[in-house]
């Protein structure tokens, strides 16, 4: 009774980080679509949402990356998962008020391997998992994702770079509302299998699934849903801070970096890489941008991206840890998680009060 | 052991499909836009002939990059 409790728990704050990852992402996925008039917001963040919703229907091979291969099941419980979960949020919150570019995904991951290790020692990682599968991809995709957008845009300005702008740029904008529809597409199919693969994982802990056992159609279309629902919603919000924060370019280079996000991030998701899909958007749009004219990049959020790459893995795991901790000094069942569940809504609704009263603008992290 | 850790083939595979599919379709639509403001141009100045032929060639192109995008959705859902 109590581990299901602890369960239940566990899937609600699970599928609330997902609606979260989708309500800091929807910047990312539809900026370059709208800062070349490709598509207008209403009609971008529609499409994202839906094509999120259907990306993460198309494959599975992440979720069981996170659900099998970075922490050992066998020491696994659903209060460990809880606490990783708490540590992943909770960075997010602290990044986002300070306004880092952190990942979520990586945030996620590390969460759970800090209260992992803090619940069972270093024996409950998976370093092959964690390094080769987790670690290793990324670092490599945002820059993989950097050199295909150059690539592209290199040889689109070679191929039409004669021709009437007129004709070309209305062309390269049909094509974004192709390749901004992919890139949602393979924003939803690797970051929503992040959730599904952490609820699989707390299934597997509560002895309700086997071991290495895929996820269950629930799991797999709540996360679509939520990750979608985040998507739509947080649309709105961040919308007004989007035309701030993109990087002004033509068509063909938003069409170039959107193509490369999405390769990067479908090639990879289906090889099983869970991936900061923000890092790897951001190396397409600074690929697109370098190819062009190479002081036209933000080269200070080249330089946060990879701080927060190295800060945020350790930061969410000490915070997973604590949480871990702190869920233990109220014993072995339901009454730690209830306890921090309700003392992080508290915290959550007196930041957002907060912010509110100040008027700030609800700024854009990444997933 | 460092093989094993590195997952150094499935990498491998990761870079090179983003490397076909980023720049190959990226490249293929490029060539039909190139046709259609080819085809624009083409039949201002009433020549009808090329212009049919800039024409087909994007239709082309458009065909290969329609048909490349769902080789690789349908490739996603194989595992």
């Amino acid at each position: 009774m109590s581990s299901d409790v602890i369960l239940w728990i566990v899937v609600g704050t699970a599928l609330a980080f997902d609606f979260t990852n989708g309500f800091h992402d929807t910047a990312n996925v539809v900026a370059t679509s709208i800062s070349t008039g490709a598509a207008n917001p209403q009609v971008a963040i529609g499409i994202a949402s839906l094509l999120n919703f259907a990306g993460a229907f198309i494959s599975i091979s992440v979720a069981a990356t996170v659900a099998n291969d970075v922490v050992s099941a066998d020491v696994i419980t659903p209060t460990i998962v809880f606490a990783g979960l708490i540590g992943a949020i909770a960075w997010n919150l602290i990044t986002w008020s300070f306004g880092l570019p952190s990942s979520s995904s990586h945030a996620l991951i590390g969460g759970v391997v800090g209260s992992a290790i803090a619940a069972a020692g270093f024996d409950a990682v998976i370093a092959e998992g964690l390094v080769g599968k987790v670690l290793i991809p990324a670092v490599i995709a945002p820059f993989l994702a950097f050199g295909v957008a150059g690539l592209s845009i290199g040889l689109i300005y070679r191929v039409v770079g004669r021709q009437r702008p007129g004709t070309v740029t209305r062309g390269f904008r049909y094509g974004q509302i192709a390749s901004g529809g992919l890139l949602a597409l393979a924003h939803g199919t690797n970051d929503a299998q992040k959730t599904m693969g952490v609820i699989t994982l707390a299934l597997i802990a509560n002895g309700t699934l086997a071991a290495g056992a895929d996820p269950p159609l629930w799991v797999i279309a709540s996360s679509a849903a939520a990750i979608a629902a985040g998507t739509y919603s947080g649309g709105w919000k961040i919308i007004k801070t989007t035309g701030t924060r993109i990087i002004k370019m033509d068509a063909a280079q938003g069409f170039s970096s959107q193509g490369a996000g999405a390769a990067v991030i479908l090639a990879s998701t289906h090889f099983g890489f869970p991936l900061s899909t923000t890092h790897v958007i951001n190396g397409g749009v600074m690929g697109a941008g370098a190819a062009k004219r190479f002081s036209a990049v933000r080269w200070g959020v080249a330089g946060n991206i990879v701080f927060a790459w190295l800060l945020t893995l350790p930061a969410a795991a000490a915070i997973g840890a604590l949480a871990y901790g702190l869920t233990r000094v109220f014993g072995t069942g339901a009454l730690g998680p209830v306890v921090v569940t309700l003392a992080g809504l508290t915290l959550i609704v007196a930041v957002f009060a907060r912010r509110a009263e100040r008027g700030a603008p609800v700024a854009a992290s990444s997933g | 052991m460092t093989a094993t850790i590195v997952e150094g083939r499935e990498l491998l595979e990761t870079v090179v499909a983003s490397l076909v599919a980023g720049v190959g379709v990226t490249f293929i639509f490029s060539i039909a836009i190139w046709g259609f403001a080819r085809f624009a141009d083409l039949n201002r100045n009433e020549r009808p002939l090329a212009a049919g032929a800039a024409l087909a060639a994007a239709g082309l192109a458009l065909a290969c990059t329609a048909a490349a995008i769902v080789v690789g959705i349908i490739v996603m859902t194989k595992k």
